[in-house]
């Protein structure tokens, strides 16, 4: 026997009967031949066929380490090769080249490559991919999708959290018109975001709060406006931050990256467990959030500016709030930790400087 | 021709499965990482590299099963269904009334694709050099599958009734008119319990009408499992539900019997915080239960039940998957997966496909080879070479 065989042997089906025929098979030119092994007497009629294929319609298996080859055919025929060393060694010379995937399922090394490239995949896409996908799916999303889901939002919050405000009218109707003209200040050319501006007094958990939600719901609690009783500035500065939140679409952005990586999360671990691929959705939220808060900010800083405001008001925010006794985690404005605060705090007051130079 | 007279004698083919852990790792590493980089369009192509394998692996009398699908057609499909279970899950972020009006239209259309996915998984699963068939029909799939869609539907519209603020949308001023208790009642309790009730039969509806069409050849499968049988496994599963929970209930009375003197000497014996820690504790110990426990029971018990009466006239499954084993490995798979961050998941796949596999028998009267040589009827070969045309879909249910 040489060691490059020239044929192998196998058991050929026609995809009609399932009896199987034993054939050798080999290669000839641009055919895959198979010739029946044994040739009993009596079935000279199948002697006289031997299967001859094209090798452009031969579907060849895949190299495993376990397991038999299995060769498809036209017309559902088939080719079945107990003996995969035999098959393996043959095809090394007479069957095509093995597709790259094939090789690196069976190279230990190139498959370490790709579990580490399937971490770096992870993580890459943690960072950048999802916010970018997010932002991108954002310009196809209509403006009425976000109406729907803040109106869905704002009833849900209203039941559980929230009152009619009891602040006195002509107080909220001031508030009203000052944050008015400051943003028409801002957009001179009336393309500001569209808000809608609500007083509400709510529960004890909220705190003082001002919120966002898709659609332009700017929801602002009685319990801030009163702990910044004399700072209307600051007030203005807290709504122009909400307003950019509006005008960025942040709701509906936190609500794909929501969705997107709750897919990703399904697609990588959902064979496994739903209930550990819900986690790293709720995990990336907050991390998010901050770079929000910095285009937020970013319109609080060009509101208060162009309404002749010191961006500075916000620092008095900050102080109030770190001052309260019992900081709620629940208030998205300041919701980042303390470092991140102080960051803020500099970044409001370095735009008051810039502005007075 | 008729198999009895081929042999009469019963005998027992082995179901074995040759793959490992190690090889399927490779290949299921690799298919991780072309799908995450082409952002899932490689799922398809991935998917069937995993069947092929695990089909190939598969070996029946020494006989390898095989996978034949057309991954570009599986694209279609995939990208289909997607489209469909993305348009559900936006509707019904945007209005619960929506969302009833999707889930309607996807209700009308997913009988049809099931029967689809069934006939295209089957015509692309070979044993012997043959292919399988799914004989249903369509009509048959909407019939298995209405009675639950029914009842999901009433649920659903239920609990929209229940709130009607839902409906009203952004209509602040409306009052909303608390629903009157009778009303709550039946729709809150009534509905929901009926819906566990029923479950089972909604099982065995869905189970009898797959494993009624099951075809290899000339032989047919028939399902001679009752709804009862489905019911009395249910009440079994309670019952294994309700002794997991008493051994959570024990743990904690024991944590508490032995932690409350101490907590009491320190004078925080009514401690906010060490109420809510066994709060936590209880809902993980739930959780666990139904994941480790109650789930390997009710895999093992459903496998066999369901196969062990699936029959054609030649042939039959012995399928003796046992509890204690399926729960060894399902607790040695779920620690060793968190303690590698999942990379042992390919291993705990094919662990579980190992032991489920060669759990089952196959019996049969007739001789193996002059089974499968039985010409398949002319008019079911042609029905089966349309699979091609099928849309690929491979929804599995």
């Amino acid at each position: 026997m040489s060691a490059e065989p020239h044929s192998v042997s196998a058991l050929y089906f026609d995809g009609r009967s399932g009896c199987g025929q034993p054939v050798r098979v080999r290669v000839d030119g641009s055919e895959l031949v198979a010739e029946p092994l044994a040739l009993p007497a009596d079935t000279q009629a199948q002697a006289a066929s031997p299967g001859r294929w094209p090798l452009r319609s031969v579907q060849w298996p895949e190299r495993t380490r376990h397991g038999q080859r299995q060769i498809d055919l036209p017309g559902r025929a088939s080719l079945q090769v107990a003996d995969s060393a035999a098959f393996d060694a043959w095809r090394r010379n007479n069957g095509p080249r093995e597709s790259w995937v094939v090789r690196t399922q069976q190279n230990w090394r190139a498959t370490a490559a790709a579990t580490l490239a399937v971490g770096l995949v992870l993580v890459a896409g943690w960072l950048w991919g999802v916010p970018w996908a997010a932002r991108t799916a954002l310009l196809v999303v209509p403006a009425s999708a976000d109406d729907a889901v803040g109106a869905a939002a704002l009833q849900s919050i209203a039941e559980r959290w929230l009152k009619p405000s009891t602040l006195a009218p002509q107080r909220q109707q001031a508030l009203h018109k000052a944050f008015a003209d400051a943003v028409q200040a801002a957009f001179p050319a009336g393309d500001a975001p569209r808000y809608t501006l609500r007083f509400a007094s709510a529960h004890k958990a909220l705190g003082p709060n001002a919120f966002a939600l898709p659609g332009g719901s700017i929801v602002l609690t009685d319990a801030l406006v009163n702990l910044l009783q004399d700072q209307d500035d600051a007030v203005l500065g807290v709504l122009a931050h909400e307003l950019g939140h509006v005008q960025h679409r942040h709701g509906m952005r936190a609500l794909l990256q929501f969705t997107l990586l709750g897919a990703a999360a399904g697609a990588v671990l959902g064979d496994f467990s739903s209930l550990l691929a819900a986690a790293p959705a709720l995990m990336a939220q907050l991390s998010y959030s901050r770079d929000a808060e910095r285009e937020a900010d970013a319109m609080a800083v060009r509101v208060l500016r162009a309404s002749g405001r010191s961006p500075a008001v916000m620092a008095v925010f900050f102080e109030k709030i770190a001052a309260l006794p019992e900081r709620s985690s629940s208030l998205p404005i300041a919701l980042a930790s303390h470092p991140a605060d102080a960051e803020r705090v500099r970044f409001f007051s370095e735009a008051a400087l810039v502005q007075r130079r | 021709m008729s198999l009895e007279q081929v042999g009469t004698g019963q005998q027992r083919l082995p179901v074995r499965f040759v793959g490992s852990g190690s090889e399927y790792f490779r290949i299921w590493v690799v298919n991780l990482l072309l799908t995450l980089v082409t952002v899932g369009i490689y799922y398809p192509y991935a998917k069937v590299r995993r069947l092929k394998y695990f089909h190939g692996a598969t070996e029946v009398a020494g006989n390898p099963l095989s996978f034949h699908a057309n991954p570009h057609a599986m694209l279609r499909g995939y990208l289909l269904v997607a489209l469909m279970l993305g348009a559900y899950t936006l509707a019904g972020r945007f209005s619960p009334a929506a969302g009833l009006v999707a889930f309607v239209i996807l209700a009308a259309l997913w009988p049809a694709l099931w029967h689809s996915s069934l006939r295209f998984r089957l015509a692309n699963t070979g044993w012997h050099g043959l292919r399988l068939r799914f004989t249903g029909e369509r009509r048959g799939a909407y019939a298995a599958l209405a009675p639950g869609f029914a009842l999901a539907f009433l649920l659903l519209a239920g609990g929209l009734w229940l709130q009607p603020e839902g409906v009203a949308g952004s209509n602040p001023d409306a009052q909303p008119q608390p629903p009157d208790a009778t009303a709550v009642m039946v729709v809150g309790l009534a509905l929901p319990l009926l819906m566990l009730l029923a479950s089972p039969a909604l099982l065995w509806l869905l189970r009898s009408y797959q494993h009624r069409h099951y075809a290899l050849a000339s032989q047919s499968t028939r399902f001679d499992v009752t709804a009862g049988a489905f019911y009395k496994l249910g009440l079994r599963m309670a019952g294994v539900g309700f002794l997991a929970m008493l051994l959570v209930g024990v743990v904690v009375g024991l944590v508490m019997a032995w932690w409350r003197p101490w907590a009491a000497i320190d004078g925080s014996g009514t401690d906010k915080g060490w109420v809510m820690a066994m709060g936590v504790f209880i809902g993980l110990a739930t959780t666990f239960m139904v994941y480790l426990v109650v789930w390997p029971w009710l895999t093992a018990r459903t496998q066999n039940l369901v196969w062990n009466g699936t029959r054609t006239h030649a042939l039959r499954f012995d399928s003796r998957l046992r509890f204690a084993p399926l729960l060894r490995l399902t607790l040695k798979n779920w620690l060793l997966i968190v303690l590698t961050l999942g990379l042992y998941f390919p291993f705990a796949a094919v662990a579980t496909a190992r032991m489920r596999l060669q759990a089952v028998e196959v019996l049969t009267t007739a001789d193996p080879d002059a089974l499968a040589a039985s010409d398949t009827p002319h008019d079911e070969a042609a029905a089966g070479d349309a699979a091609g045309d099928l849309l690929g879909l491979d929804i599995g249910l």
